[in-house]
């Protein structure tokens, strides 16, 4: 007699137990009532499924195994006769490795009972239909299939009589999984006298077979499960799976371990450099997206995201592909240092309408850290970042083109999968680098469950790690491998350290990966090089200083690095505008250069300032001209037009900051005699104007006697009267709510239950009264109110009711009544 | 890290600090992949193009060894997306491959056949392909070959050539290095051994080296190496009997060997020059001198002052793709912008040296570079202020006050042969008449020309004033000093080919003089600083001076 998982479950102790639980994290969300509910739940469907995604393949094979052994009436099967199975093939794995894998098994309580009686949980069945990729017993399809195999011989003629491509469709289905769909008409017999004019069949020899699949389901070696006239499936029965299976053993090829990567491994620190490099380029990426969005920020679009000629553009001035780009907004983003800002002014106040993309705050904190610090902000960025960026560029289900930071790019599982290809990465030996298609070998086989169907975006992760420096030469960089490990284990801690209280994020050290980058990359320069081709060559990455220097009185030519820069006439006169003098300019070239400052240099900056300033520009209010020159003296020296601030631009020409008019009354006050010229130099002649008021409306167009009482007719006399009337009515109804309904009264009662109950009984009375009723109800916010309602119908768990005072038909969730009163 | 004397710049290109130890092993390591851009005095610049990449491919170095040199000099980390392109571009090339077929002729031939199919496709080789042979292999008309090959390198899937080239009709050319006929016996330079090496290892291809370094004797080394029937292609009669003195000189060949092919004689011998004037004149439309490429079965054809090179040629050298091709050039800058039809009609560059490494062995003059600025009068201010847009280079460039300043510097190098260069006729007479010298203009018979050279070199002549004819191929040896007055607007190569008239080294080693008058405050000096480029990215630097201090210290004493 067996015994069922409840009984194994309660018989176990407590520590068992909560290791159980550890192993099985989700059988406590909620915690089960008691161990007949943790017992079902154990067996869900559901809960099963998450126990095989953990699982590597040898050990579901061993779970397969275990399932095909069971014994047919008790359901029961043994850790010998799984070992029996698994070795029966002709590469046999290690005795150990089968226990251990089975004793995996048993600790998940994916199987249970004792060694001799092993029961596999009834999930599993649910989970995955085929065990090990086979077909159902011939039994349980068809009889007639049953009675071949049920003779070996006669089952082994059959198959070897079976055409080439027949052959074929039997090693696929035998391959798993084990059903196939038919096309229409295959399993048709041809129409008669058509038989001769078959096409044939060059798998066959050339001799014409017919459908192979036909000649299989005719021979019973495939059994038709399912379908109409047409098409339909058709299930390869266990027995001739197996058959099929003789040379690789019953469970397919068995691996113990994960593949092994051919690819030799790289050198270490070539991995590393390759990678420092690469994280500078990503950083002066970021900063160059970051500035172009600074200059002109990219609109949001609608139907959120942003859209592709912005992309493009970005991409453009980067000089860089649309995806790189992209992947490069998407981690900004997610790092912090972009953000939306609500247009000033915008028409509409719709969400997600009128905003821009544009660096956040937070970028000028970034830009003032060490490069590795900024790179590591990235990369966390894009370990954490719920994003697939892979996606941007794609169209989704309604064939509409996914833009950045568009919500179709979101993956819940993109950290998990990211987690789980560097993972394998990481638990390589150090600079180990596979090839994409080794990596995918090896996250199937740790856990197939979770990596089918997931290829692409693994391929992504690589390229996307490969981009941002975290992997160099296809291999995980070091500090990548310490960010790693720090993020792992920030979310480790995050279990029993939920506020986290312990995290050392906020003390201002840098991390361990920051360090182990620092060390790799350059150290920032405060020097150049000045050659005669008025080019500067900063060796290495500047210093900030430096680099706002270079900013302002050079040309950017090239990037990476080093940086090149050019010194030409319009850098040396923006310079100048900035406010460096000539001999400014001059020291900080001489102060900087490591080598002598040619000559040509020397003189472009002092030719250059030379010319600076040749024209100026300015406004006035207003000028004073004569050809007469000793006047303007006279002008300029007269006390009483101080007040105007005279200043002689040449000898015949003087400005003020103040208005032609002022300057007029004040040059006439002093006894000249100037005369206004317009911007031609013609001369304005000024006639004083008679002033007028504008004109009023005349009385006598009036129409009728301002005093007089207005008018009015009888019908709006009469609404004005029902309204207030109503109004009357609202006002005193409102004081008369019973108690019962204006909510006190059910605050203490005892119960809220009953109370609901009747109101529903005395709303539905009132729908077949069309009587008046108090309602009291819990509005949104939670507070009660209370109203005067005619019911109209009770439906659907909703009251829908006319409000006598606004006579409007508004619809209330019963559920929030908490209490009815008929008006009386 | 490293702290090798390479920076690798994400745009490609590559920084050589020369003034690091392992400066010298470096520039040997990257040379064969990346081109030379720019040499000035402290940091070189080296650019990683796709097509220095293929040709690195083509000479037998493969992306890792690429890669591995890069690792192994860059001071900094090289990002890793440069490495991978860089592999990726590699592999591109030898794809496909031209071949001779021996049932089929010269056919493409694909070792990727999706490479095949997708080229095939494109619009831009419709014609070019023949019928299709199997899967792999497209039949290709022989008269497209260099057409296909262009259009194969801007598809971006550069065609592996394995078809080889004609031998040519053999002619026996030996260089006469024991001295003939009681000259005294010389040897070819390291470099140009080096140049003449890599030229042949390559089969086609342009040698870049600087005026007066002797290119002449590269292309005679390289008739030498061939042993072949020539045609010589150069740019004017003058340079045409430079090369055949020259020739004579330094090789096997005698007079009758060697045919002119120009506008006043019509010899086609075994070793024949021609002007690109005569090919290129035209009758009633047709080009009537087409047929010297067919005249003999030539076993190479050199092209002289490559960069010069008129669009009708490029057109008959994509029919000669067969032939061993030659370019030489000190200057492989066109302002047109056709380097790229050069490399890929004539062939990539297979040799290159900074001027200044040249300098340092001693093979060209040293020389000095300086920009006189003259300030314009007042009244000259005015005329090129209210002058026409496109008459101001001219008002600017021939304004009268640079005379004085000419006339000081030429009296300043009393005892050195000078040339005057200038673009405008007017302005050259005018100089002609207020130094006293005679002018070679455009319009000048040969004759003439050649006695006028004659008496300069013999120094009979002092002062010599130059037009446009004497940009190029003019062999002045003891001219030292250069005085440039106008030029063709911005052309560097112009500015560069000037600078060369003076580099060939002088019996004494002593300094050449470069300069280049220029009205300051006016266009003539925004040209001025474009065509001086070149030079300085050669590390030529320019030192600019007032004419005030050029006149300033030779003001007449009172007696």
């Amino acid at each position: 007699m067996t015994t069922s998982l409840a009984d194994q479950l309660r018989t176990l102790p407590d520590e068992s137990l909560a290791a159980l639980l550890q192993l099985r994290p989700d059988l406590v969300v909620p915690v089960p009532a008691d161990v007949s509910a943790l017992a079902t739940r154990a067996q869900s469907r559901v809960s099963v499924a998450r126990a095989l995604d953990g699982l590597d393949q040898f050990t579901l094979q061993m779970l397969d195994a275990a399932r095909l052994t069971r014994d047919p009436e008790q359901g029961g099967t043994a850790t010998e006769a799984i070992l029996a199975m698994a070795t029966a093939g002709p590469h046999p794995p290690a005795p150990t490795a089968v226990r251990g894998a089975v004793n995996k098994l048993r600790a998940l309580f994916l199987l249970y009972g004792p060694e001799h009686d092993l029961h596999v949980v009834g999930g599993v069945d649910e989970v995955s239909p085929y065990p090990a990729g086979l077909g159902r017993p011939a039994a349980e399809l068809d009889p007639r299939t049953a009675a071949l195999c049920a003779d070996p011989a006669k089952l082994r003629r059959t198959l070897l009589a079976a055409p080439p491509s027949a052959r074929a469709i039997l090693d696929r289905l035998a391959a798993g999984p084990p059903v196939g769909s038919v096309p229409p008409g295959a399993l048709e017999a041809p129409a008669v006298g058509a038989e001769d004019i078959l096409p044939p069949d060059a798998t066959n020899g050339g001799a014409p077979t017919g459908s192979p699949i036909r000649w299989l389901v005719d021979n019973r070696l495939l059994v038709r499960v399912s379908g109409g006239k047409g098409g339909g499936t058709v299930e390869l029965p266990r027995e001739v799976g197996l058959l099929l299976r003789r040379d690789s053993g019953p469970l397919g090829p068995l691996r113990t371990s994960p593949p092994l990567v051919a690819t030799p491994p790289r050198e270490p620190k070539a991995v590393d450099s390759a990678g420092a490099g690469q994280t500078m380029e990503v950083v002066r990426h970021t900063e160059a997206l970051l500035e172009s969005l600074a200059a002109e920020p990219a609109p949001m679009l609608r139907s959120g995201g942003v859209g592709v000629r912005d992309l493009r553009r970005l991409a453009r001035a980067l000089g860089q592909d649309d995806a790189l780009t992209a992947l490069l907004f998407e981690v900004a983003y997610a790092a912090g240092l972009l953000g939306e800002l609500d247009l000033t002014g915008s028409a509409t106040t719709r969400y997600g309408g009128d905003q821009q993309v544009l660096p956040t705050g937070g970028y000028e904190v970034w830009r003032a850290s060490s490069l590795a610090q900024r790179w590591e902000q990235l990369a966390r960025a894009w370990l954490t970042m719920t994003r697939q960026v892979g996606l941007v560029g794609q169209r989704d289900d309604r064939d509409r083109p996914i833009s950045v930071l568009s919500a179709e790019a979101e993956r819940a599982g993109a950290p998990a999968a990211r987690r789980a290809v560097l993972g394998v990465l990481a638990d390589l030996e150090p600079a180990a680098a596979p090839t994409p298609d080794e990596v995918l070998e090896l996250l199937d086989w740790r856990a197939p469950r979770r990596s089918r169907g997931r290829e692409s975006a693994h391929r992504e992760v690589l390229a996307e790690a490969a981009q941002l420096g975290v992997t160099g030469l296809g291999a995980l960089t070091s500090y990548g491998r310490l960010l790693l490990a720090d993020v792992t284990e920030a979310d480790e801690r995050g279990a029993d350290d939920p506020l986290g209280l312990r995290s050392d994020a906020e003390s201002g050290e840098p991390s361990t990966a920051v360090r182990a980058l620092d060390a790799l990359l350059p150290a920032p320069v405060d020097h150049f090089l000045v050659q005669a081709d008025l080019t500067v060559v900063v060796p290495g990455p500047p210093d900030p200083a430096l680099a706002g220097e270079l900013e302002v009185v050079a040309e950017h030519e090239s990037a990476g690095g080093a940086s090149v820069h050019r010194v030409t006439t319009a850098s040396i006169r923006r310079a100048l505008d900035a406010g460096y003098s000539a001999a400014d300019l001059h020291k900080l070239f001489r102060r900087r250069s490591r080598t002598p400052v040619p000559q040509g240099l020397t003189y472009l900056v002092d030719d250059v300032a030379r010319k600076h300033g040749g024209l100026r520009v300015g406004s006035a209010g207003g000028y004073v001209r004569s050809d007469d020159e000793a006047l303007l003296t006279e002008v300029l020296a007269d006390r009483r037009l101080e007040p105007l601030a005279f200043r002689r631009l040449a000898s015949t020409v003087l400005a003020t900051p103040y208005q032609v008019q002022r300057m007029l009354i004040a040059l006439r006050d002093a006894g000249y005699a100037p005369v206004p010229e317009d911007a031609s130099g013609a001369t304005v002649l000024a006639r004083p104007k008679t002033r007028r008021a504008p004109a009023g409306v005349p009385a006598s167009t009036r129409t009728f006697d301002p005093l007089a009482a207005p008018k009015l007719a009888l019908p709006r006399l009469l609404g004005v009267v029902e309204q207030i009337r109503r109004g009357e009515a609202a006002a005193r109804a409102a004081r008369r709510a019973p108690a019962v309904v204006r909510g006190d009264a059910v605050r203490t009662g005892p119960a809220p239950v009953p109370g609901h109950s009747d109101a529903l009984a005395v709303l539905q009375q009132a729908v077949r009264d069309k009587a008046l009723v108090w309602v009291g109800y819990v509005d949104a916010h939670g507070a009660t109110a209370s109203r005067l309602l005619r019911p109209v119908s009770i439906g659907a768990g909703y009251l829908r009711a006319e409000d006598e005072r606004t006579e409007m038909l508004h619809t209330f969730a019963l559920h929030r009544i908490t209490a009815a009163v008929r008006e009386d | 890290m490293s702290g090798g004397p390479l920076i690798v710049q994400s745009d490609k290109t590559l920084l050589l600090e020369i003034d690091h130890p392992d400066a010298q092993a470096c520039r040997m390591a990257i040379a064969p992949f990346a081109e030379l851009e720019r040499s000035p005095e402290h940091v070189h610049t080296y650019r990683l193009t796709p097509l220095g990449l293929w040709n690195a491919r083509a000479a037998g170095h493969d992306a890792e060894g690429v890669v591995d040199t890069l690792i192994k000099y860059s001071r900094y980390p090289v990002p890793h997306g440069l490495l991978v392109d860089v592999a990726e571009t590699m592999d591109r090339y030898g794809r496909l491959q031209l071949a001779n077929d021996p049932a089929h002729g010269l056919v493409l031939r694909a070792l990727d056949r999706l490479v095949l199919i997708e080229v095939a496709k494109s619009k831009k080789l419709a014609g070019m392909l023949g019928d299709k042979i199997d899967d792999d292999t497209i039949q290709v008309h022989p008269s497209e070959r260099g057409r296909l090959k262009q259009a194969l390198l801007k598809l971006g899937w550069p065609a592996e050539d394995l078809a080889g080239y004609v031998d040519g009709e053999a002619h026996p050319i030996e260089l006469a290095e024991a001295g003939k006929d009681g000259r005294k016996p010389w040897t070819l330079r390291s470099y140009q051994r080096e140049a003449v090496e890599a030229f042949w290892a390559g089969g086609s291809g342009v040698v870049v080296l600087p005026c007066g370094a002797g290119k002449t004797l590269v292309g005679a080394a390289a008739m030498a190496e061939a042993k072949a029937t020539t045609l010589i292609l150069v740019t004017n009669t003058v340079a045409g009997r430079q090369w055949k003195r020259e020739l004579i000189a330094r090789t096997s060949l005698t007079e009758d060997e060697i045919g002119e092919y120009s506008g006043e004689r019509k010899e086609i011998r075994p070793v024949t020059i021609a002007t690109y004037q005569v090919l290129t004149s035209r009758k009633k439309g047709a080009f009537t001198h087409l047929d010297l490429f067919g005249a003999r079965d030539w076993g190479l054809v050199v092209y002289d002052e490559v960069h010069l090179l008129p669009a009708p040629i490029f057109r008959f050298t994509a029919d000669l793709q067969a032939r061993r091709r030659l370019g030489l050039t000190a200057t492989l800058v066109r302002e047109d912008g056709r380097e790229g039809d050069v490399f890929s009609l004539i062939g990539p560059k297979r040799y290159d040296a900074p001027w200044k490494d040249i300098e340092s062995q001693g093979w060209i003059a040293p020389a000095e570079c300086t920009e006189v600025r003259v300030t314009l009068t007042d009244a000259e201010r005015m005329t090129y202020a209210t002058a026409e847009a496109e008459e101001r280079y001219r008002m600017a460039a021939t304004a009268r006050t640079k005379l004085p300043v000419v006339r000081a510097l030429v009296d300043r190098h009393k005892d050195d042969q000078v040339l005057v260069i200038g673009a405008y006729i007017d302005q050259l007479h005018q100089l002609g008449e207020y130094l006293d010298a005679p002018i070679v203009q455009g319009s000048t018979t040969n004759k003439e020309r050649e006695r006028l050279f004659d008496a300069f070199r013999s120094g009979e002549l002092r002062t010599l004033v130059l037009s446009k004819v004497g940009n190029f191929s003019i062999d002045l040896p003891e001219a030292a000093v250069a005085i440039q007055v106008s030029g063709t607007f911005g052309s560097r190569q112009e500015e560069a080919q000037r600078l060369g008239r003076v580099l060939r080294p002088k019996s004494d080693g002593r300094q050449a003089h470069f300069y280049t008058v220029v009205s300051r405050d006016t266009i003539d000096t925004e040209y001025a600083a474009h065509r001086q480029r070149f030079l300085a990215e050669q590390g030529y630097a320019y030192t600019i001076v007032d004419a005030d201090d050029v006149l300033g210290p030779k003001l007449p004493t009172v007696d």
